[in-house]
């Protein structure tokens, strides 16, 4: 009978992940030495990039995509010639969280500081469920808490919006993301697994493009580090449709990168798997300055 | 008792089956039903080019130094000297079906094995490359 307990136990404690790519950072056993080994290895193959600017993503290695940023923030920045699509989001950010609710309370009500500083230090993970919680989802909590109704993760024209808005409070503070229970690790061991995790019909992990590739170029654009990435989102990106910007979160990104790897049913915005991803990937960002609502193509 | 054991590691592994994340194997079907809807494409230049479905784009990744005009990515080894490097096309037909068994952290998709391409359009398009 002892044989037979061994063989379950055994066949249940097989991995559930995907098969990871054992590209730099995978084999690391600790949050720090994971983070060590990608900074090795970016150092490595381009040392001109050097400490916030991997905030800047791909454009630290086109010229072109440089001055075509430039362009687009000018135009963002200009009251006159703001691109389709940025001033009717930001005005709808700022229209949600200004407006008090119900019950005479404001989203100002349930941060510290109004507000200020209260995005650098998500995702977090919540002490008894385990469960990360991210910056929206504590957005969503201020709204419930109040008596509202939460906001669908997916919808760019609301929760996007309120997101870009409120994460400008914080822009400039430091990403400080904690992984020290045994909680922590282990939701950073779940992200982590989806990032080198292989995936699709292309077979292919996050960790490819974005750690293993980084830099070089699919077809026309060069493939941003995953360090910083976490720091800059949401971000406005070109919308061909109506040749203005359009806004997009980092879980919408998420189902973006899926979509063209081939996976048929990508992570949802909101789900646990895209929480857990932004957890292990927010914390690749530590000490990034975030900078919200950025131009990125 | 063998039996036992027997049934266990089956049972274990139906459920292993059930846990997969949306991947390689569940992506396969779905793209074998797409292409059955559309004509088979079977011109290398375009098998080569293009990225729409049912196609290899290969340009995403590899260059062809010998063709400048073709807007093409960095992330695999150019197009380049192939009968040198592939002495006997075999493998480099192994390689677009699978190079993964060939580099076991690769990003290339494997095109045979997920069955992005069928083997007679794998055929093609190596003959294809193998030119440059």
């Amino acid at each position: 009978m002892k044989k037979f307990t061994l063989v379950l136990l055994l066949a249940f404690s097989l991995p559930a992940f995907a098969e990871p790519v054992m590209t730099d950072g995978y084999a690391e056993k600790t949050p720090e030495a994971t983070l060590k080994a990608i900074q090795k290895a970016f150092h490595k193959k381009f040392p001109e990039v050097k400490g916030d600017e991997f905030v800047n993503g791909s454009l630290n290695f086109n010229s072109a995509s440089v001055e075509s940023n430039k362009y687009w923030t000018a135009r963002m920045n200009d009251s006159f010639d703001q691109p389709e699509g940025y001033d009717k989001s930001e005005a709808a950010g700022k229209k949600l969280w200004e407006t008090p609710f119900a019950n005479g309370k404001k989203f100002a009500d349930c941060f510290a500081n109004g507000g200020k500083g209260a995005a650098n230090d998500y995702p977090r993970v919540d002490t008894t469920t385990g469960k990360v919680l991210t910056f929206e989802n504590a957005l969503n909590k201020c709204l419930t808490d109040n008596g509202e109704k939460a906001l669908d993760y997916s919808d760019m024209k609301t929760m996007g919006a309120l997101s870009v808005h409120a994460r400008h409070l914080s822009d400039g503070m430091r990403i400080n993301i904690q992984v020290k229970t045994d909680k922590e690790l282990a939701a950073f061991n779940r992200g982590k697994e989806i990032f080198y995790g292989r995936t699709g019909s292309a077979d292919q992990a996050c960790a490819h493009c974005h750690i293993q590739h980084a830099g070089d170029t699919a077809r026309t654009e060069e493939l941003s580090p995953a360090i910083g990435q976490a720091a800059h989102f949401p971000v406005y990106r070109l919308d061909k449709a109506t040749d203005g910007l359009k806004l997009v979160t980092l879980h919408e990104r998420y189902k973006g990168c899926q979509k063209s790897t081939g996976v048929e049913k990508p992570i949802k915005e909101g789900s646990e798997a895209s929480n857990d991803l932004e957890y292990f990937h927010t914390y690749i960002s530590n000490g990034m300055p975030l900078s919200t609502g950025v131009m990125r193509k | 008792m063998k039996r036992i054991i027997f049934i266990a590691i089956l049972g274990a592994l139906l459920l292993q089956g059930c846990k997969t994340t949306p991947g390689s194997a569940d992506a396969a079907p779905a793209a074998e039903a797409k292409k059955a809807a559309a004509p088979l494409e079977m011109n290398p230049e375009k098998l080569m080019t293009s990225s729409a479905a049912g196609h290899g784009n290969c340009l995403a990744c590899h260059a062809v130094p010998r063709r400048p005009e073709l807007v093409a990515g960095n992330m695999g080894p150019p197009f380049i000297g192939m009968k040198g490097r592939f002495p006997d096309i075999a493998k480099l037909k192994a390689a677009i079906a699978d190079q993964k068994v060939f580099s076991p952290d690769t990003m290339m998709p494997p095109f045979g094995r997920n069955k992005l391409l069928t083997p007679e359009q794998i055929d093609v398009l190596a003959q294809y490359i193998y030119q440059y």
